[in-house]
């Protein structure tokens, strides 16, 4: 038996170690550690409940405005603010344009690479190359001399030794099933989606102000002036601008993005075959449609289980708990009770081992994550759980976009259940959201004709109109999956915070009826062709779009390092 | 929309970039963010100059650093020497110091310069000025020896914007440049 350690070296938020035995070729036993500490929660005890955004929008590099949005939402929650509806269409907008970046970002950026091999597009002969690009597209940059031109580019990169994001890979591995020309049509479009996404995010640059953090948040609504005659306001100008910035996204996500992810997909339907994880998905539901609490979201909320397509419950916030058996915490009640996060305790306790280690007692604690459940069951929560949950409540758009692509493929929705699936089902939520984006824009150039320039809920933000004793609970759909914050408001303070974030529903470790995690479900019995280099690994555990990258080193049995590549 | 917190020339090009980068919440690891805002506070800075509070935002900050002749990123730094232990990297040793030096909540610096070097806009000169953190733990305060180093970090920034031909005038003492702050640096108290 081998057993195999990747292992976060350093990342954008948190660092992520899988463990793992593999057994004739196959992963027999997984386990998923945080080894980072973040304890956001202490941090924001005593201050005012209105700024708690500024602070959580800092969490995470990559997702500053997913816990703005739910640190607000949890905040009006407790105090009884009802943003308006400008605020609403602005706050879906950032969202949904958030969402679109990250995933393309994820797709090209982060995750191509586990399944294109950079050296090999080098062989690629560029003519060829057009022939494909041109029978899965009509996007216009698909000329021989465009592609030549990439190749030459990305040999002058290998050749200085410069190979920078595509320096830590495993080229060459015998799991990279592409043609030469498949690989340069997508390392082009690597290049081509780093231009992209840094033109498409000016949308938050027009909403949010210049700042690189949106400054535009605000308990109760938002902090941009809506006004289409004013200068220093959201305007006519505005309109027109994201107008054209969602008309480029959509011609990038339908001509790019979608026939790119079927092609490559076309060459790995067996990954439809790996990775399945727990079975469970857990939807919060996001973009409101209406105001208030209650209102309709257009990703739906609800819960599946066991795979069930047939069946769809609705979301219960009463029913989730955090346990902390495996985590390196301390619950005042015992270690093996589960508590609900209004009432949740982060009170740290480390004792793993003195870094840097070569094992964790997998049997003791061993994470910095807690573990999250639901109704006291593991959930994968992301873009893949939002697809199916959309899908099964009938959800016409999405049905279209599932449906077509599993034809295209070939395939039947059981292959839904899979790495591969989650990758598409990151793809197919960009597309459904280019296509919807432009609706909230002409819901807020219609606002401003009928003269509802409403920006704010002013009647609740002073703290002697809230309650003395308060609860509330914030529910986002970040683009990794369900997000949840919540507070309790005493005296106008933060008394008490909790988030459950999705990387914890997706990567936590084992509970205390010893189920394992979404991640550490997936990779059972993922093949491993060289436990040298795990790339299947990779494959499953990126497929989540965990919010961190890992470096790896791989141990045999006895703890003796082989070999250390630190990977993206 | 708020005002600009910077101007810009009319070309679109950046002369010279200003990056505070850290994570705030992290004790030292946010000594580059708060040098970037006590910078802005007491000091004016030169036409082509503009400043930025980064965070540890990678990807997102592409669409300024590809347009930046010249980038300094102020951050907390290792290396040798005790914590507060001023650090300056240029040319050559940019490029692995970001990928091995900078802090791990702020890999996606290595990214962003990855990413303006394949769009063949990698900045003409990058330069890294940062002090020794003693600790990147969470915390929101930094710990004395790099708190007691930031004014000496202000000053060296300072001496770089001068020796690249863009000297900043100091503000009147005290006085706030308010439309230098924003919300969230008001809110966090820098």
């Amino acid at each position: 038996m081998t057993h195999i350690v990747v292992d976060p070296v350093t990342r954008i938020e948190g660092h992520l170690r899988i463990e793992a035995e593999v057994e004739n070729g196959l992963v027999s036993s997984a386990w998923s550690s945080s080894t980072m500490f973040r304890g956001i929660e202490i941090i924001l005890q005593g201050r005012d409940p209105r700024d708690a955004w500024a602070f959580t929008q800092r969490i995470c590099g990559v997702c500053t405005t997913v816990h703005a949005i739910a640190s607000i939402r949890a905040v009006e929650d407790a105090i009884g603010a009802v943003p308006p509806p400008n605020a609403r269409v602005l706050r879906n907008l950032i969202m949904a344009a958030q969402c679109v970046q990250d995933h393309v970002v994820h797709f090209y950026h982060l995750h191509a690479l586990d399944w294109v091999d950079v050296v090999s597009a080098l062989s690629a002969d560029p003519a060829a190359t057009a022939t494909l690009a041109q029978s899965i597209s009509d996007w216009p940059e698909s000329s021989p001399t465009y592609f030549a031109g990439i190749k030459a580019r990305i040999k002058a990169f290998v050749d200085r030794g410069q190979l920078g994001p595509f320096g830590n890979a495993y080229w060459g591995h015998p799991a990279y099933k592409l043609p030469p020309e498949a690989n340069l049509l997508a390392v082009a479009h690597y290049l081509a989606a780093l231009e992209w996404q840094r033109e498409f995010i000016k949308l938050h640059a027009v909403l949010g102000g210049k700042n690189p953090h949106l400054q535009s948040f605000l308990v109760g609504g938002m902090a941009t002036p809506v006004d289409p005659s004013s200068q220093a306001a959201l305007n006519i100008h505005t309109i027109t601008m994201l107008r054209k910035l969602i008309e480029g996204a959509r011609a990038f996500v339908s001509r790019v993005y979608i026939p790119d992810l079927l092609a490559i997909a076309s060459f790995y339907k067996d990954w439809a075959g790996h990775g399945a994880g727990v079975g469970n998905y857990l939807v919060y539901g996001e973009y409101p449609m209406t105001e208030g609490a209650n209102a309709p979201r257009y990703l739906p909320s609800g819960v599946i289980r066991n795979r069930d397509l047939s069946k769809l419950e609705p979301f219960d916030p009463g029913k989730i708990t955090e346990q902390i058996t495996h985590s390196w915490y301390k619950y005042a009640g015992g270690d093996d009770t589960a508590l609900h996060p209004s009432v949740g305790e982060t009170h740290p306790t480390y004792t793993g081992p003195k870094p840097p280690y070569d094992r964790l007692d997998t049997a003791a604690k061993y994470s910095w994550l807690k573990s999250p459940r639901y109704d006291g069951q593991p959930m994968e929560v992301g873009p893949l759980a939002r697809m199916l949950v959309a899908y099964v409540s009938g959800h016409a758009q999405v049905k279209t976009l599932v449906d077509g692509a599993l034809g295209k493929l070939g395939v039947g929705p059981e292959a839904l259940f899979s790495t591969l699936g989650r990758v598409a089902a990151r793809g197919l939520e960009t597309q459904l959201l280019v296509d919807k984006i432009g609706d909230w824009v002409e819901e807020l150039a219609g606002n401003m004709d009928k003269g509802d320039l409403r920006i704010h809920d002013t009647d609740r933000w002073d703290p002697s109109s809230w309650p003395k004793d308060a609860m509330g609970a914030g529910f986002h759909e970040a683009p990794r999956g369900a997000l949840g914050h919540w507070v309790h408001i005493k005296d106008g303070k933060i008394a008490g915070y909790q988030c459950v974030v999705p990387s914890t529903w997706n990567a936590g470790p084992r509970d205390s009826r010893g189920q394992s995690g979404p991640y550490e479900a997936a990779l059972l019995g993922t093949p491993v062709a060289d436990p040298e280099q795990p790339l299947e690994i990779l494959r499953t555990v990126h497929s989540f779009d965990p919010c961190m990258a890992c470096g790896v080193h791989v141990v045999d049995a006895k703890g003796r390092e082989l070999a250390r590549v630190q990977v993206r | 929309m708020r005002e600009p917190t910077r101007s810009e020339p009319a070309n679109d090009r950046i002369p010279l970039l200003v990056l505070g980068l850290g994570n705030v919440l992290c004790t030292d690891d946010g000594a580059g963010v708060v040098a970037l805002h006590r910078l802005r506070r007491a000091w004016a800075m030169a036409e082509g100059v503009v400043t930025v509070d980064g965070g540890t935002l990678g990807l997102a900050l592409l669409p300024m650093v590809e347009r930046a002749e010249r980038v300094l990123m102020i951050d907390a730094v290792r290396g040798d020497g005790p914590p507060g232990t001023p650090v300056r990297i240029t040319g050559d040793d940019v490029a692995p110091a970001v990928y091995e030096r900078l802090s791990p909540h702020q890999i996606g610096v290595a990214d962003l310069l990855g990413g303006a070097a394949m769009l063949g806009r990698y900045p003409s000169a990058v330069v890294i000025v940062g002090v020794v953190p003693a600790s990147v733990d969470l915390g929101f305060e930094r710990t004395p020896a790099v708190e007691a180093s930031l004014p000496g970090l202000v000053t060296r920034v300072v001496a770089e914007l001068t020796a690249m031909g863009f000297p900043p005038t100091p503000l009147v003492a005290g006085a706030l440049q308010e439309r230098n702050l924003d919300d969230a640096a008001r809110a966090l108290g820098f």
